[in-house]
């Protein structure tokens, strides 16, 4: 945890991983997988918000969905009434950010143990989902933006360039863009991780009353923490939104909250590598299994992420690099006749 | 903060878990640069009276001060913030990051990181665990665990240190080096003690305060302690007689 992130390998490996993918894709691959990796980096914002507050503050939050569904709602009804799609993008990182951070503040200083936290979250979720669902009617509208009930929002703007509202995206432009997005929530988790801000959070999550005892405010702490979380959830969300240029009341659904746990758990709690590595694992999974004849895919998919859990209860990351630091020490041990350790 | 003799100060302080009385009435003083160790046997309220200290208990009455300020039912980030360090009785530590990241991140809330990296160096080196520093506290030994927790403790560099047993789980050796680190802090901050091992008891203390059923029984020196039969036969039993064989 000292090694500073700009001194290390593993950092630069992975931006360049992502801005390799960003750009050689394109080339590469055809439109249809192209859109269906822009799904995936979505999505891998989303599971990067839980995977901070959960890996990295300790936070286990049950409801991730509702500051996704808050951000997809938020940027919908900011474009529909405002024409363009940059100050939506902007609101629906800030509005979720900022219901975290009051929500946070009644579940952190009301001193609310981790388990209320997580019942907490999800009641959150459900209000919202049902909220979203009964606003059917005309007169559920801001502005030009009509809420729609369970049928949603359509004709969401696609995203455009700032300042100019006619010059949307195309869908290589998105996918670049989302994974410009996913880069920079990357960088900037990454430099929050390994700040004194960062540092503090991870002594919160390994030890509370430690933390305290130091004469850190914890309740402070993960607060912020929560807050960060939620505006990144919140502004996947909004990618989400002009992605399909369609939104309806499941982005609050318990199952989005659900998937993010898988996607988090299976990757790796404590890395932010890992959550994206779910995503991509599970999702392609998902899709591979829905085209083939199965008896049930959902149930094989089912099967998989028990399989993963079971075997790999660190997760696939974690996992992995022990066994990459395993077998290094054991083959520097073999070729130093045993004298590694010393 | 107001003219203050005492750098702390219990009044009436009482902390009641539904009909028990676990601290009944405590009227407590601790001067500056004093070093005090608190004795009794289990049950006796040592731990909850140090837990109304610390803020983990807020006291059902009375008061606490520190250098005339009143804390009581203060959270314990702020206790701490007034210049008060805490180990408490079962190593409170980061047991998932290195050594030198527990101790640097307690001398980080005082100072600038350039500072709080050397403070931590020099505490790492004055506890004798400098040889640990990289690795992660979750693999060591409680006692070594302990003497980290310590380390914690004065790289905040505090007014007042109060230890809860300090020397449980340790080792002769890592007993002895604690005994040296305790007296060594003593010399710039006010400290309170509340430990069993009579042996350690023996090696640091000079005025003692027993408790018994949530009260203070006797407040005196350590070698009037020790010959005071009361205090032998009821609270320290066959202990005390081994320690001063």
């Amino acid at each position: 945890m000292e090694k500073s992130v700009l001194r290390d390998p593993g950092f630069y490996v992975m931006v360049a991983i992502g801005l390799a993918a960003m750009l050689i894709l394109p080339v590469v691959l055809d439109m249809f997988t192209i859109m269906q990796i822009t799904q995936y980096v979505v999505l891998a914002v989303f599971a990067l918000s839980l995977g901070y507050i959960w890996g990295f503050g300790g936070i286990l939050s049950f409801g991730q969905a509702a500051f996704f569904g808050l951000g997809a709602y938020t940027f919908a009804v900011a474009a529909i009434n405002i024409g363009e799609t940059t100050i939506p993008l902007i609101l629906a990182f800030a509005i979720p950010c900022l219901f975290g951070a009051a929500l946070g503040y009644f579940i952190f200083y009301g001193r609310l143990s981790d388990v209320y936290l997580g019942v907490v979250t999800m009641v959150v979720t459900l209000l919202f989902w049902k909220l979203a669902n009964h606003t059917a009617g005309p007169e559920y509208a801001i502005g030009e933006a009509r809420l729609g009930g369970f049928n949603g929002i359509p004709s969401i703007p696609v995203m455009n360039i700032p300042g100019e509202p006619e010059a949307m995206l195309d869908p290589v432009q998105m996918f670049q863009v989302f994974m410009g997005f996913l880069i920079v929530v990357y960088i900037v988790l990454r430099l929050l991780i390994a700040s004194d801000f960062g540092r503090v959070s991870i002594g919160i999550r390994e030890n509370e009353t430690r933390a305290s005892l130091l004469g850190y405010d914890v309740r402070r702490h993960k607060l912020v923490v929560f807050a960060i979380g939620s505006g990144i959830a919140g502004l996947a969300g909004a990618m989400w939104a002009t992605y399909q240029a369609f939104i309806d009341p499941n982005a609050f659904s318990m199952e989005m909250s659900a998937k993010a746990l898988v996607w988090v758990m299976a990757g790796g709690v404590g890395t932010l590598v890992g959550p994206i590595i779910g995503v991509i694992l599970l999702q392609w999974l998902t899709l591979k299994l829905g085209t083939m004849e199965l008896l049930n895919s959902l149930a094989v998919l089912g099967a998989i992420m028990m399989v993963l859990v079971l075997a790999l209860p660190k997760g696939i990351v974690p996992t992995l690099r022990k066994l990459i630091v395993d077998g290094w020490t054991l083959a520097r041990r073999k070729k130093t006749g045993g004298k590694a350790d010393e | 903060m107001s003219d203050w003799t005492n750098i702390l100060e219990t009044r009436g302080l009482t902390m009641q878990f539904g009909g028990v009385t676990a601290v009944d009435e405590v009227d407590f003083t601790l001067r500056d640069g004093e070093l005090r160790c608190l004795l009794g046997p289990n049950g006796a309220g040592k731990s909850t009276f140090f837990k109304c200290l610390t803020g983990q208990l807020i006291p059902t009455r009375g008061s606490v001060t520190f250098k005339g300020e009143d804390m009581t039912g203060w959270n314990t980030h702020d206790i701490v913030n007034l210049g008060i360090g805490i180990k408490t009785q079962m190593p409170n530590v980061f047991d998932g990051v290195s050594v030198y990241e527990n101790v640097r991140l307690s001398s980080r809330r005082k100072h600038m990181a350039a500072q709080a990296k050397e403070l931590a160096e020099k505490t790492l080196e004055r506890c004798g665990i400098t040889h640990l520093a990289k690795r992660e506290v979750g693999t060591l030994s409680h006692g070594q665990r302990q003497l980290v927790e310590l380390a914690m403790v004065l790289a905040a560099e505090p007014a007042l240190i109060l230890l809860d047993e300090p020397a449980a789980g340790m080792t002769g050796e890592e007993r002895d080096r604690l005994a040296r680190l305790v007296l060594e802090s003593a010399r710039s901050a006010a400290v309170i003690v509340v430990e069993h091992d009579m042996v350690f008891i023996r090696q640091i203390a000079k005025f003692v305060t027993v408790f018994n059923r949530g009260a203070i029984f006797r407040e005196a020196m350590i070698d009037e302690i020790m010959a005071d039969r009361e205090v032998q036969e009821i609270y320290l039993g066959k202990q005390a007689n081994v320690a001063s064989a």
